[in-house]
């Protein structure tokens, strides 16, 4: 087999030792930037971006990379002991991970979070040897048409993420659509709702509104509690039990499906995808009440997905040559600067050096198991940190990893402006995931149904033309109808599993 | 107790009046402008899109040469975001000293200024051109298995069908646009122009055969073209492109008198002083001109073409020309 023998060489490029320090160096930056809130790994990639100018291109592609989805790994850390993100697409394991830690499971959500990852990023890499070819075609399929109906189907999960109430949560998710309405107009580029601030033009950044809603407001209401410790209980063991487990199992299998496939169409952001495998899984389990309160599989599928979707993004950069994120943009700018042009001439004219690099990202998964557990010991104590102290520590590194993002001070403001509001709809309330949700939909959603009509010259019709969009459109309406049915009198046949507890 | 707290206000003290003797001395020391560059002072180069870009790769490349030719260290900031518009205004207000230089790419800078609704603090009299550096061709492509054999074939298409013949844009007034504007006119033909988000989503639907033709640059598609995924129908350069098969001809040999590409060149903040100008377009013209920086820019497939200050200069302003009579056109749609 041809595939066994590239991969074999493959190792033998990525296990000498230089390019294992750098796959080292790389998981272990991309662990840092990933626990720093607010720095992401674009912002990482593209610091590191001058030293590939000096060093091998193997190595400085395997380190890259290695930030890149080792920022996946340490994300987790601060959404579950802090109610921080520490990446965007870590917001959601916010919701049950920090339900977990005040419990007293910080541990077993952080292990739980690392093996999905592991697996998710394993399984997504394995993928790029096996079946690259055929999937990159099937991303291919996926044009603005089936783009707009899969952000529809993920929409209408926005049903599922309401708490008690129906309404705050659509109030929310409207609010949510409204933020991502702000900045240039995706097709005629016009100005929306900037007041004529140019920062503005770019919409409100998603990350230092994530760091404000969640962060902030987290240590604006603990703050008013006289710095008690906020996690009370005793900590228990890190060692997820068998009934974890079982129940991690099946999210963690359908999070590396879900991260994968989502990775590979252009566009995607790796938020979305932990979104929609934290929606999927609320809508799959039989236990929907749960979530919020510290399921466990509301840490694992999200987490396994996100890490699934970094390594599967990877997968259209070596086949195409097309980058489908930014921060790949960046990976795609060290190869290029290298003299070396990613797509379809990559395995035929660099086959050491491809091959070393997918090499490197079993290496690479395995490395940050290995990092991440033991260190999970370790991140738990910052739990025993007196607050007062740990508060003003992440304030500062909220404030740096903000204004990092584009060198702006504007950015600190929105994340104090909506620190400020998130402090004041948690007193009131509402749900905070629903904004969250279509700040990250709303916009793909909005671009690929202009582009549609764009195609069409105006013809709704085009929207359910083919097969797949038809299918996907027929899905959601399934979902909006079954999750109605909750809300009506005629439903309450159905545990709704919202009662006051 | 006390005591401490006095210590602290002593520091504080001396603090303040440290920042405010630095902010007053400093402009004194860099305002001679004959040794310029100052010994072991960086030199930034603003770059206005996201570092890894094929523009932030472009100047990293150059970088590393002009270091050499300066003898002092470039830094390269990205200040990305609203097209190029928030780097633009960056160079723009930043002190003409010489050691800020902005990355620009054209046509996309004077869209900035010369459309009203971007609202844009600056005008072409904020920059002083330096040094051009790329230009790359436009083209029209058509997927391998695509009907379309020839560029007429596409024109008859269009003619056959008004509005129906779909044609990638990396985004309204995008130089592809200005491009199919241009043609539009001269074919006396319309298409129905699909505005993507930069070059990589138009060029996965075309590859995925959700859109008919591609209207890009030669670098995009060079490697699309040797697998033989894409053929390309016409250049619009006034010379056949290296980068591509021979026969591919330009579009005005085949009649059709479009010629444009996007371009990318070096300014400076008006104001500058002229020594400290004509020290950095020297040391810009060494540095384009090596042997490094051309191979460097050939494997990413981007056409070198070096012009100085006056030329560069000139190219700005025919564009200008161009483009404000076509601006009003495209808001019309």
């Amino acid at each position: 087999m041809d595939v066994v023998l590239n991969i074999l060489a493959g190792f033998a490029v990525a296990l000498t030792p230089q390019n294992l320090m750098f796959a080292l160096m790389g998981s272990f930056l991309g662990t840092l930037i990933g626990v720093l809130p607010g720095i992401g790994p674009a912002a990482g990639c593209a610091l590191l971006i001058p030293l590939t100018a000096r060093i091998d291109p193997t190595g400085s592609i395997i380190m890259l990379t290695a930030l890149f989805y080792g920022t996946q790994y340490g994300g987790t850390i601060t959404s579950v002991l802090l109610n921080v993100p520490g990446e965007a697409s870590s917001v959601i394991t916010c919701l049950d991970g920090y339900q977990m830690a005040k419990q007293g499971r910080p541990g077993v959500a952080l292990s739980i979070s690392a093996i999905g990852s592991f697996i998710g990023g394993t399984l997504a890499s394995l993928a790029l040897v096996v079946v690259a070819g055929p999937l990159t075609r099937m991303a291919l399929e996926f044009g603005p048409v089936e783009f707009f109906a899969l952000m529809v189907l993920g929409l209408s999960l926005l049903m599922g993420l309401a708490g008690t109430s129906m309404v705050k949560a659509l109030m929310m998710g409207i609010f949510g659509l409204l933020l991502s309405m702000v900045g240039m107009d995706p097709v005629r580029g016009s100005p929306r709702f900037t007041f004529g601030q140019m920062e503005l033009m770019d919409g409100i950044g998603f990350v230092p509104v994530i760091m404000g809603l969640f962060g902030l407001a987290e240590i604006l209401e603990n703050a008013e509690k006289r710095f008690t410790q906020v996690v009370q209980s005793k900590l228990s063991s890190l060692i997820p039990t068998r009934q974890d487990v079982k129940d991690s199992a099946m999210p963690i299998l359908r999070g590396t499906v879900l991260g994968t496939l989502l990775g590979l169409v252009p566009g995607m952001t790796n938020s979305a995808s932990s979104f929609l495998s934290y929606a999927m899984e609320k809508k799959l389990s039989k236990h929907p009440e749960k979530f919020g309160t510290g399921a466990i599989e509301g840490v694992a599928g999200p987490e396994t997905a996100n890490n699934a979707h970094a390594n599967g993004a990877l997968i259209p950069l070596f086949t195409l040559g097309i980058p489908a994120s930014p921060t790949i943009a960046v990976i795609m700018g060290a190869f290029m600067m290298n003299g070396i042009v990613p797509g379809p001439f990559l395995f035929k004219d660099h086959p050491a050096l491809v091959w070393g690099v997918i090499a490197s990202f079993f290496i690479g998964n395995v490395i940050l198991l290995i990092l991440n557990l033991p260190l999970i010991r370790l991140w738990v104590k910052v739990l025993k940190i007196p607050y007062s102290i740990l508060f003003g520590l992440i304030l500062a590194f909220m404030i740096i990893g903000v204004y990092g993002l584009d060198n702006s001070a504007f950015d600190i403001m929105t994340m104090i402006v909506f620190g400020v509001l998130g402090y004041v709809l948690r007193k009131l309330d509402f749900p905070l995931a629903p904004v969250v949700l279509t700040l990250v939909l709303g916009p793909l959603m909005e671009r690929s149904l202009r582009t549609s009509m764009e195609m069409s010259q105006g013809d709704f019709s085009i929207l359910w033309s083919s097969p797949i969009s038809a299918g996907l459109l027929i899905a959601a309406a399934a979902v909006l109808i079954s999750s109605a049915l909750r809300f009506l009198p005629i439903g309450k046949r159905i545990p709704s599993g919202d009662e006051e507890v | 107790m006390k005591r401490m707290n006095r210590l602290g206000y002593g520091m504080v003290l001396f603090g303040l009046l440290f920042a405010v003797s630095a902010t007053l001395l400093g402009p004194a020391t860099d305002a001679c402008a004959a040794d310029f560059p100052a010994k072991g002072r960086a030199v930034q180069v603003v770059v206005n899109y996201a570092a890894g870009g094929a523009t932030d790769v472009g100047v990293r490349i150059l970088a590393t040469e002009l270091e050499k030719a300066l003898d002092t260290k470039i830094e390269v900031v990205n200040k990305p975001g609203a097209s190029g518009q928030i780097g633009a205004t960056y160079t723009s207000k930043a002190k003409p000293d010489g050691y800020t230089i902005g990355a620009v790419n054209l046509p996309a800078l004077n869209v900035s200024y010369l459309d009203p609704s971007r609202e844009a603090v600056y005008t072409r009299k904020e920059f002083i051109p330096l040094a051009l550096q790329v230009i790359d061709p436009g083209l029209i492509a058509v997927r391998a298995d695509s009907p379309y054999k020839t560029l007429q074939d596409v024109i008859d298409a269009a003619k056959a069908n008004p509005g129906k013949v779909t044609v990638t844009t990396t985004g309204l007034q995008s130089t592809e646009h200005f491009w199919m504007m241009r043609f539009q006119k001269l074919t006396d033909t319309q298409f129905a122009l699909v505005h993507f988000q930069g070059s990589a989503p138009a060029l996965i639907a075309i590859l995925g055969k959700k859109i008919d033709v591609l209207c890009g640059n030669v670098s995009d598609v060079t490697p699309h073209v040797k697998t033989g995924e894409i053929r390309v129908l016409g250049v619009m350069d006034e010379q056949r492109s290296a980068f591509l098969p021979e026969g591919v001809k330009t579009l005005t040999e085949q009649g059709i008198p479009v010629v444009g590409g996007s371009l990318r060149g070096y300014v400076l903040p008006a104001k500058t002083p002229q020594p400290v100008v004509d020290v950095l377009s020297a040391a810009l013209k060494k540095a384009l001109e090596s042997q490094e920086v051309k191979e460097k820019m050939s494997n990413m497939g981007l056409t070198w073409r070096y012009m100085g200050p006056t030329q560069f200069e000139k190219l700005w302003d025919d564009l200008d020309e161009m483009m404000i009579k076509l601006i009003p056109e495209m808001k019309a749609k």
